[in-house]
């Protein structure tokens, strides 16, 4: 692992996000603290409502950090920034949507949609160049520049989506918070827009915050992934050591919900339900700790040293399984 | 023949998939057919047109003036019945009751659309604003208290005793506190639709508050305010009739249909048609306005356009 001579593009520190609801204080987001490096692809997983959105949303400046701050670039970006900083962080960090339908202006043409980010910084020297940039982008997401004159609402959802993913890359951003991206498509659809986005990556060397809710998505595209319960993040590792070494209950429950493609194991496979009330939480408050160099996991001392003793006997199996 | 003669390999093209075949969408042309599309809707807009006309031309012609009655000192003028040179028949000072329910008309259609007008652009105005300034709320619900709790009559007899009758002062009365009644309609739907995803996206694309109101909010309030429209301007007319009636309206020098329907009322009985006719005309231009408005509404919603 070799996650120390990475560039950090964004980390957030100890970020506590809380709403008000009806004069009660809800904690959404408890205690987020997670690197983004350079050029990864940095997935978030977990159920509906862990907050998964809200950080999301927190590293776009909509929703404010009660505690702890965001850094992008070493620059602290979270709170009261100046307005330069601000136009430079939105056009650095773009966000695509999960529901393709309700993220687009259904009032404005598809130019418009596309053009909005460029107008508002006026980013094109004369409008031919505005309708050049506007054809690039939608070629490069695979549309036609005939589509320019037409309304959200005549797009299929996958079209669509592309269209919002269009609109931000026309910022040439560098990292992209991907909101369930692929959740509101039809799955004959989605390979096509991960595969664009992956394409991006390559090209642009793009940085993706990938949110997601169930690991099977994420598998393949995602390099690191951060696990995610009740605002909590609960382990963080490499895609490959999460799916080979899953520590947290809460890990190896959303790892049984991944189907299989093989029936017969399908069948026998035993869903795991995690159930916070029955664990065992004695002991000192827990704290996200690293295990093995990359893999964190929120876990008190006692706990540490049961996930210790699992990790080794995982790890012989494997070796044993290697020769 | 063997399977390379038998079968060819067919080309694909991409792109093609992509292509949309349906024509070309526009907005304001799919409002227009929606609208038109109906047969009633149309009569009712025609009659509705021709009768704004009529009665913006007709006093124009006539010159009417309620303070000039030229035959007043001939009784044989006076009171008479419906006839083809007085359409309507004569009123108790011997004018022709046609032209002075033209007049009103006139008079009463020009105070509503301008009323309407002034609200409508002050209340959407600082509505949107409203809605979008959670700062801006705080302030603006206590204006609204205060505003909204103005007792109307009251207001328009300190007007009306401050500037005296005429369009200006009763213009001024119809909106010094109206406008806060759409400003506040306007707010509701403002924060409605506010926080939706695509307002988000727009946030996050770095767009200001005024293009978000103009570009991404009043676009989807076409339809509402159009709903709002054809209730307010038929109510405006009401409102103007109501207080001429009361004394409060256009003044003596002014024709207006509710003075009209206010001196004639004492002929309900003996001159039936003197009363009604002014009360039919005000009914039908009031319904008309507002199936029209109400069409209009439906049209501008683009779930219809399918
Ligand atoms: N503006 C808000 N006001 C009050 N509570 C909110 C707000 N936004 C989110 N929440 C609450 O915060 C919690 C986390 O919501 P969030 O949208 O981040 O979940 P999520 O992980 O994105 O879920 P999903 O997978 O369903 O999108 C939820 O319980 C939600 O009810
Ligand atoms: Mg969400």
């Amino acid at each position: 692992m070799s996650n120390t001579n990475k560039e950090v593009l964004l980390s957030v520190k100890h970020v506590d996000i809380a709403f008000n609801n009806e004069g009660k204080k809800f904690r959404a987001v408890k205690d987020a603290n997670f690197d983004i490096y350079k050029g990864e692809t940095f997935a978030l997983v977990g159920e509906s409502g862990s907050g998964k959105t809200t950080i999301g949303r927190a590293i776009l400046r909509i929703n404010e950090c009660d505690k702890g701050e965001i850094v992008f670039k070493g620059k602290r970006i979270s709170g009261k920034i100046s307005k330069e900083e601000d136009t430079n962080v939105i056009r650095s960090i773009q966000m695509i949507f999960q529901d393709p339908a309700a993220s687009l202006n259904e009032r404005a043409t598809i130019e418009y949609c596309i053009s909005e980010g460029l107008y508002n910084f006026h980013l094109y020297k004369d409008e031919a160049d505005r309708i050049t940039k506007v054809d690039q982008a939608l070629t490069s997401v695979g549309l036609l520049p005939e589509h320019k004159s037409r309304y959200p609402h005549e797009f299929s959802g996958g079209q669509r989506q592309r269209v919002g993913i269009a609109r931000a890359m026309i910022m040439e951003p560098e990292l992209i918070v991907a909101d369930e991206p692929i959740s509101a498509l039809d799955v004959s659809i989605r390979a096509q827009v991960l595969n664009l986005m992956n394409k991006f990556k390559e090209e642009k060397g793009l940085t993706y915050l990938f949110i997601a809710h169930d690991l099977s998505v994420v598998r393949f595209i995602a390099d690191r992934i951060a696990v995610i319960h009740h605002g909590r993040i609960v382990e963080i590792a490499e895609s490959e050591e999460l799916f080979r070494y899953p520590l947290h209950p809460y890990t190896i429950s959303l790892l049984s919900a991944v189907p299989m493609p093989d029936p017969q194991i399908e069948k026998k496979k035993e869903l795991v339900v995690y159930d916070e009330l029955k664990r065992d939480l004695s002991g000192p408050k827990p704290v996200l700790q690293e295990i093995r160099p990359g893999h964190f996991i929120f876990a008190n001392d006692r706990e540490m040293a049961e996930y210790e003793a699992k990790l080794q006997v995982m790890e012989k199996e494997h070796e044993a399984l290697g020769e | 023949m063997n399977e390379n003669e038998l079968f060819e390999f067919a080309d694909f093209d991409e792109t093609k998939s992509e292509h949309i075949a349906a024509p070309r969408y526009s907005y304001w042309g799919s409002v227009w057919k929606t609208f038109f599309r109906d047969r009633f809707t149309v009569f009712v807009s025609i009659l509705l047109l021709f009768l704004i006309c009529f009665a913006m031309i007709q006093p124009m012609i006539s010159g009417y003036d309620p303070l000039v009655a030229p035959n007043v000192n001939n009784p044989s003028m006076r009171l008479q019945a419906p006839s083809a040179q007085y359409i309507f028949g004569t009123d108790n000072v011997g004018n022709s009751v046609f032209d002075a329910v033209w007049a009103g008309t006139r008079n009463s259609i020009i105070v509503s659309f301008v009323c309407t007008f002034i609200n409508m652009v002050i209340g959407i105005a600082v509505g949107a604003v409203w809605g979008f300034s959670k700062r801006l709320d705080r302030i603006m619900i206590e204006v609204y208290n205060v505003l909204s709790n103005i007792p109307y009559l009251l207001l328009a007899m300190i007007l009306q005793y401050i500037l005296g009758a005429g369009f200006k002062p009763l213009i001024i009365t119809m909106c010094c506190t109206d406008w806060i009644f759409v400003a506040y309609f306007i707010r509701t739907q403002v924060m409605i639709i506010r926080d939706r995803e695509y307002n988000l996206a727009s946030k996050c694309l770095g767009t200001s508050t005024g293009t978000m109101i103009t570009k991404n909010i009043l676009p989807y309030l076409i339809s509402v305010i159009m709903t709002y429209i054809s209730r307010t301007i038929p109510s405006y007319i009401s409102a103007e009739v109501f207080l001429s009636y009361m004394g409060l309206g256009l003044g003596a020098k002014n024709a207006s249909l509710g003075k009209l329907i206010s001196q004639y009322t004492s002929y309900m009985n003996s001159y039936p048609h003197m009363f009604w006719i002014p009360v039919f005309i005000l009914a039908l231009i009031s319904i008309s306005l507002y199936i029209v408005g109400q069409k209009l509404s439906d049209a501008a919603d683009p779930r219809t356009h399918m």
